[in-house]
């Protein structure tokens, strides 16, 4: 027997919801991955700075790169069907690099540890906005870094390098680890 | 009237076949995945992708990551042609409402 139209509209609607919802395990499958390896360099980056603070430049510039690096072939093999993945992926972490810099120009002279802010935030600002749009745990992610940063400004300032590698780089890890657990 | 695929129509199996259609042909959906998707229970689960397997429109494989057992779900040829018929055969029982002929509006 023939379903009603109404029957078929509900079908219709299910299949819709299912393919948001399969659409947001992939992207979170495929984002975990880019978190644990930007957290790690978050972590290695202010590790190291807290024990080479005279280097933050290349100490820095090494991380970007080898982050950048491993991170586009990572792009590119979780996302084979988008077409021109490694420079989309480029494009969005050029263009946050770019921002962090104007920034410093802009305000210069800063101090490292307000300067050191300004990446950190962003990326949490940019979380909360696509977890207010797209996914909620992305949204979790964005307050978990924004407080994680704000904390360690504000209140751990006197350790404040070893408190962004471990609170940072960790809720990056973490929550990478976290979207791989649906 | 045309009449939907009784093995997709579903809601189970409707929810996979839906969830495995938004796969790029030849990729596979690891099970635990596919079971949060759908929203249901392992036994539930293996018994629609049984069913579905048995009429050719669902690929289940099972192998190894390291120690841990691993199940693969994709969806065959056979089954993707199957699940955009079914979804045209939908689309098909809406239309006559779109023509109604007493709507001023259309």
């Amino acid at each position: 027997m023939s379903p009603s139209a109404e029957e078929a509209a509900r079908a219709l609607r299910e299949i819709a919801a299912v393919r948001a919802r399969a659409a947001g395990f992939q992207d979170y499958s495929a984002e975990s991955s880019q978190l644990v390896l930007w957290g790690v360099g978050y972590a290695l980056g202010f590790g190291f700075t807290g024990l080479f603070p005279s280097l933050i430049l290349p100490i820095w510039l090494a991380v970007v790169v080898c982050a950048l690096s491993i991170g586009t072939v990572i792009a590119c093999r979780t996302n084979r069907e988008i077409p021109g993945i490694a420079w989309r992926y480029l494009t969005l972490i050029g263009a946050i690099l770019i921002f962090c810099i104007l920034l410093h120009a802009i305000m210069w002279p800063i101090s490292a540890e307000q300067g050191a802010m300004i990446g950190p935030l962003f990326v949490a600002a940019l979380y909360v906005i696509r977890g207010v749009h797209l996914r909620p745990r992305y949204l979790a992610l964005g307050v978990l870094l924004t407080a994680a940063s704000l904390s360690g400004f504000y209140l751990f300032h006197f350790v404040f390098w070893w408190w962004m590698a471990v609170t940072f780089g960790g809720s990056l890890i973490a929550a990478g680890l976290w979207l791989r657990q649906q | 009237m045309q009449s939907p695929d009784e093995i997709i129509h579903q809601p189970v199996r409707l929810k996979i076949m839906a969830a495995l259609n938004t796969l790029e042909a030849g990729r596979w959906l690891e099970f635990v995945v596919l079971r949060s998707i759908v929203d249901t229970t392992d036994g539930n689960l293996g018994a629609h992708l049984s069913t579905l397997e048995t009429a050719g429109y669902v690929k289940i494989a099972k192998d190894f990551t390291g120690k841990k057992p691993r199940t693969r779900v994709a969806l065959s040829t056979r089954g993707r042609e199957a699940f955009g018929q079914y979804v045209a055969t939908l689309h098909a029982i809406l239309a006559p409402q779109d023509l109604d002929p007493a709507d001023p509006n259309p």
